[in-house]
């Protein structure tokens, strides 16, 4: 029997077999797409670079500027360095994910969405597929700063913790960049969805805690900070690079909040682009 | 209802204000090349991306395939091969690794992806460039891995949306050849171009379709015959082009001809040309160029919408020689 038969007699029984093989054909096109995603990451490495260097320089840059922060009486780290390398990550992972709307976009311009949007493929493999290629690009971004940091004099104070804990609040970051920057991406199908994605994610990750503690805030950004989800995520993240004695320490009670909002407003936007992708079909 | 693998009932879309397709009726018929004719921005693309399930339709109803486009869009899909207009392929991936990606997007298995994916390559003649990025590709080349692509699930049906734009006449004349091989084969093609040869080349059927809507249908020499009398078509002198349009009058009735040129169309057929010629050097008209046409597919446009189709006279012919064009990357925002 030629190819050709094989995939009639294949076609046929795939359509009855339709829903039973939904799954696995889903699967299937989210691995490709997350191949997809990393041969152009390897094929363009420029598009790549900016999100490594950043979290470096923001690192290098935060921690040597706000050394003196340390000295404040209440600040739970009297390394600069323990402070902001989580900043530094969750800036790098924040725009993976934007990142990714940013490639959209730039497929959406091309056509190339277009091949995607016809196939039988499900729509979820569309989403997934991409947002796991972007877990394995902030995966290498946290290596490479956690390498970096150490470097620097970064140490981590609950061992091994310190660094899950701050790589799954980069995962969770990446993730909720990912779903906003791929519904924004899907609404607006050019450019002006980019500025969105860049001054939202800019202006929601400094109104946390990502500079100061809360305890040396005041005013109006002590009430926005105090009440933003992302503050959570932050404590998470620091949990294991502030000192044992600091409120903020590795405990269950400093991980939960960050695990719910991660897990929220993954939620929330993952479903903001399974919408927006819906809307674009009719 | 008929078994054609594609009807569409009063297929209406708008963008916002704009009516890019005003009611559409149509019907292919299986292992028929239907040829849509019509200029840049008439409504074709739209009309395409309605039936590939691309775009919903504001009102109206289309089947492909035995399915409607909006309420079964995914078995549409299933059964259904599109190569767009831009050939929208991912400049920086090979054309083997493209094959995979469309070959899992329509859950061909993996044991049967790789032989599949040879077999397009060969036949369409990319063995040697399989391995290559996209980006180093000729616009040729990129037409042909896209016909490749959307043949990948063996689809009953192929929609190719201005498949030879751009292209130089050897790459044309190449992928005609294909089209023509696969319809054989018992495929069901959708041509859309603005191109009068291809569609006269490749097309039992055609439709011209102008500003949204069709203003004529059926086969090329059906259509052709319809037009009846050969066209005169001359040049003159702007300040002359009054009276020639006087004397050509009484010899027929008058047609749009391309830039600069009038047309006439010979009620008495070519015989007659010696007399017209004689009436205008007795009207003193200075005739700078003549020449005599029998109807043509451009002709049926002319009379069917008014005006020439645009860019009919500068697409170059499937035997000029000429360099081809180098594949560009075009925005797809408001493309009607």
């Amino acid at each position: 029997m030629n190819t050709a038969t094989q995939l009639s007699a294949h076609i046929s029984t795939d359509t009855m077999n339709h829903e039973k093989n939904l799954h696995t054909t889903t699967m299937r096109s989210a691995g490709q797409l997350i191949k997809r995603s990393l041969i152009n990451t390897r094929r363009l490495p420029s598009a790549f670079i900016p999100t490594l260097a950043m979290p470096i320089f923001n690192m290098v840059s935060f921690s040597g500027t706000f050394f003196a922060l340390t000295k404040l009486p209440g600040f739970p780290t009297d390394r600069s360095v323990n402070w902001f390398m989580p900043l530094g990550l969750a800036m790098g992972a924040a725009f993976s994910g934007v990142g990714l709307g940013f490639s959209l976009i730039r497929d959406l311009e091309n056509g190339f969405y277009d091949r995607l949007r016809m196939s039988p493929t499900s729509r979820i493999s569309l989403i997934v597929g991409p947002v796991l290629a972007t877990w394995i690009r902030v995966t290498l971004v946290a290596i490479f700063v956690f390498i970096v940091g150490g470097f620097l004099g970064a140490r981590p104070t609950a061992g091994v913790l310190s660094y899950v804990c701050s790589l799954v609040a980069a995962l969770g970051i990446s993730t909720i960049g990912a779903g906003w920057g791929l519904g924004l991406a899907f609404r607006f199908q050019d450019m002006r969805g980019a500025a969105i994605m860049q001054m939202s994610i800019f202006l929601t990750m400094f109104m946390s805690t990502a500079q100061v503690p809360l305890n040396v805030m005041t005013g109006w950004l002590h009430a926005v900070a105090r009440v933003n989800p992302v503050t959570n995520i932050f404590r998470l993240s620091r949990s294991g690079w502030v000192n044992e004695s600091s409120a903020g320490y590795m405990s269950w009670s400093n991980a939960y909040g960050g695990l719910i909002a991660i897990a929220v407003l993954s939620v929330l936007s993952l479903l903001f682009a399974v919408r927006s992708l819906k809307k674009i079909d009719k | 209802m008929t078994n054609s693998p594609i009807i569409a009932e009063n297929l209406v879309r708008h963008f916002g204000d704009v009516q890019a397709v005003k009611g559409i009726n149509l019907e292919v018929k299986a292992g028929e090349i239907f040829g849509f004719l019509g200029p840049n921005g008439a409504g074709k693309s739209t009309v395409v991306r309605m039936l590939t399930t691309l775009l919903r339709p504001t009102s109206g109803t289309a089947h492909v395939a035995g399915f409607d486009v909006v309420k079964d869009a995914d078995k549409v899909r299933r059964s259904i091969g599109v190569a767009l207009q831009d050939a929208a392929i991912d400049p920086l991936m090979t054309g083997a690794e493209l094959l995979s990606l469309q070959a899992v997007l329509y859950g061909i298995p993996s044991a049967m992806m790789k032989k599949r994916a040879d077999e397009l390559l060969e036949r369409v003649g990319l063995t040697a460039a399989a391995s290559r990025r996209v980006s180093t590709y000729s616009g040729g080349m990129r037409r042909r891995l896209d016909l490749a692509l959307s043949l990948i699930h063996q689809p009953t049906v192929l929609f190719l949306d201005e498949p030879t734009t751009g292209l130089d006449p050897m790459s044309r004349l190449t992928l005609w050849e294909e089209v023509r091989r696969l319809n054989k084969e018992g495929t069901t093609v959708m041509l859309t171009t603005q191109y009068l040869e291809e569609a006269d080349q490749l097309a039992d059927r055609i439709a011209i379709i102008d500003h949204g809507k069709i203003v004529r249908e059926g086969k090329p020499v059906d259509l052709k015959a319809s037009v009846g009398a050969p066209t005169l078509i001359i040049k003159t002198n702007i300040d002359q082009a009054e009276k020639a349009k006087t004397v050509l009058s009484t010899f027929g009735d008058l047609r749009p001809g391309a830039e600069g040129a009038l047309g006439v169309g010979l009620h008495g057929g070519a015989t007659q040309v010696t007399d017209v010629v004689r009436k205008l050097d007795e009207a003193g008209v200075h005739v700078q160029h003549l020449e005599i046409t029998e109807p043509s597919l451009d002709d049926v446009f002319a009379e069917a919408t008014g005006y020439r189709l645009e860019g009919a006279d500068n697409a170059p012919s499937a035997g000029d020689n000429g360099d081809e064009e180098p594949a560009k990357k075009k925005s797809r925002r408001g493309r009607k």
